[in-house]
């Protein structure tokens, strides 16, 4: 499978989502559905490596991607009081999307995923409202909420559908994408809760960016070590290092910088 | 006071609505403290529960098991409790039932990992409910109650809205979940499909009425009773019942219009207030709210008659004459 087809495929998948969270107000006022394009890629990668792949794994794979829709939603609102039609539209959008996402997985009588689906949205939300808590957190437990966040709806659908496997693959995937942006944010001076504990777990504030530095080459590492170990079609591999996890070491980034 | 009176009402379903609020104590439980404190405090705000108790006296007329109804009843709640703390961040509440709201004392973030805790909770509580029916009709009326609240952002400050827009607005507002829970009673313990169609009327008759009731309070209520100023609807541009049958005066029109969505000062919300109590659109208001109570009745009618039909029957009554 090249590049074209997968992101052709990512691409259909993507469309699909938006159809089914379609909604003319919240279109209109919100800045729409948040459908990361990394996440669609590893929700579909059994499909790329060509495991079983029927009607019924696609539409849960779908219904995950909304959930994460849902609850990036709520990540939009400002934490400060009040807020803006556009916000308050934001609000009502997460809930939307998290009634389309159960009623997609009713009409499918698929009552289990959504009891496994419910449990991780449970698990991810204390991670969440954890960041908020007056207590400094460990890096440990930064770490331990960013993998919850990031990655547990993920392993959820892989667990259910016996794609276990890829997990290995995904999570440290999924989570340089993450910190990647964290790093993002903090170059721009923008303030996020993981950066803002990070601050107050590090000696210092301005370990940070290093730390950052420093998890996303030990997550690329382990992601490489991943995909050494399994056997996968290369241009998939590749794919994901150059596409999804394009990785400047370090030193590299320390030398550009002078 | 009112909500004391209406818990009388329903004083035979005490200890099964015990039962539903342990099990909702026990619902809200999380590994988070935040999250813990904040559901916490949200469930001992208190509240009617009038949608477990429809649950629960729908399930009467069919094979009535409480722990079976607490499967449907506890999530409903806390469906409804989820969506309320989500609807302080967009009304930008302070105070609820008395206590300061989540979004009040800790922030709209907080407020809204909260809600999305709560209703992930009652998801998870429901699978137990096997049939996908079950599941079907709760997601429609989730989706349907968004679609609800967001017709009404869309349709702020709007006065020339119809009627029939204000109607389908509160219907899925207010009266879809309602509604539902009378349906959902029934259906889990097994009436037959013309009795929970019969107690699914009931709900959405008693839902109108009970919007249309609380609309018309916003208007005839003291500050006091309202625990709010009257007249809040209108200032935050909730154009409702009253206005609409006010309006139709090409005086009042004007004013109403002059007055919408700007910044208002107490007297001149209180002369919204008496211009909309010296109109006939409060009693005309009335009317209309009472023909819906009259339907929720003749519904009743044709139901068996028991003890649940009563409590129904005392519960639509109060619904039609409170006072705020």
């Amino acid at each position: 499978m090249n590049d074209l087809q997968i992101h052709s495929k990512i691409t259909l998948m993507e469309i699909d989502v938006l159809q089914a969270l379609h909604q003319r107000t919240l279109d209109k006022y919100t800045a729409g559905p948040s459908i990361d394009r990394s996440r669609l890629f590893f929700l579909l990668l059994p499909f790329f490596d060509g495991q079983k792949w029927t009607e019924e794994v696609e539409d849960a794979a779908k219904t995950v991607a909304i959930v994460y829709a849902a609850l990036h939603a709520h990540d939009q609102v400002n934490e400060e009081s009040p807020i803006s039609k556009s916000q308050q539209l934001t609000v009502l959008a997460g809930d939307f999307y998290s009634g389309i996402y159960y009623q997609m997985l009713s009409n499918s009588n698929n009552i289990k995923l959504i009891q496994m689906l419910a449990s991780g949205i449970i698990g991810v939300s204390e991670k969440k409202a954890s960041l908020y808590e007056k207590k400094t957190i460990s890096l440990a437990g930064i770490e331990n909420a960013a993998e919850v966040i990031e990655t547990s709806l993920l392993r959820i659908f892989y667990d259910y559908y016996g794609f276990s496997q890829y997990a290995v693959i995904a999570e440290p995937a999924m989570e340089y994408v993450y910190y990647s942006r964290q790093l993002d944010y903090l170059h721009a001076g923008l303030e996020t809760n993981i950066l803002r504990k990070l601050n107050l777990a590090l000696p210092l504030p301005l370990y940070s960016e290093r730390w950052l530095l420093d998890k996303l080459d030990s997550l690329h590492l382990k992601l490489t070590k991943a995909l050494d170990a399994y056997p996968m079609d290369f241009q998939l591999k590749n794919f994901m290092l150059h596409q999804i996890t394009p990785h400047q070491h370090l030193a590299e980034q320390l030398t550009r910088e002078g | 006071m009112e909500k004391v009176k209406l818990k009388l009402l329903y004083s035979d379903l005490g200890p099964e609505l015990d039962k539903i609020e342990k099990e909702l104590e026990v619902a809200v439980g999380s590994n988070s403290l935040l999250l813990n404190e904040a559901s916490l405090h949200l469930l001992q705000a208190g509240g009617k529960r009038i949608r477990p108790v429809f649950v629960l006296l729908a399930g009467k007329f069919g094979n009535y098991n409480v722990d079976v109804m607490k499967q449907v009843a506890v999530p409903l709640e806390l469906i409804h409790m989820a969506s309320l703390v989500h609807d302080d961040v967009i009304d930008d509440s302070e105070m609820r039932r008395g206590q300061a709201t989540v979004k009040a004392q800790w922030n709209n973030s907080v407020a809204m990992y909260t809600g999305d805790f709560i209703l992930a909770r009652a998801l998870e509580y429901i699978t137990v409910v096997e049939d996908p029916k079950i599941h079907r009709i709760l997601a429609k009326t989730m989706i349907e109650v968004c679609r609800g609240e967001i017709i009404q952002i869309e349709d702020k400050f709007k006065l020339d809205q119809s009627l029939r827009d204000y109607l389908r607005r509160i219907k899925r507002k207010t009266a879809l979940l309602i509604s539902s829970s009378c349906e959902l009673g029934a259906t889990v313990s097994g009436t037959d499909a013309q009795t929970a169609a019969r107690l699914r009327r009931f709900g959405y008759f008693i839902g109108m009425s009970f919007q249309i009731t609380d609309d018309i309070l916003d208007f005839t209520s003291t500050d006091e009773e309202l625990g709010k100023p009257a007249g809040s609807d209108f200032v935050q541009g909730n154009i409702t019942l009253p206005v609409l049958f006010a309006r139709r005066n090409p005086e009042i029109y004007s004013k109403l219009k002059n007055a919408l969505g700007k910044e208002m000062s107490d007297s001149e919300r209180m002369e919204i207030v008496r211009l909309i109590r010296n109109s006939p659109a409060l009693q005309e208001a009335k009317a209309l709210s009472d023909q819906y109570l009259d339907k929720a009745l003749e519904e009743l009618a044709h139901l068996p008659k028991g003890p649940a039909n009563k409590t129904m029957r005392k519960i639509a009554l109060f619904i039609g004459k409170r006072k705020f």
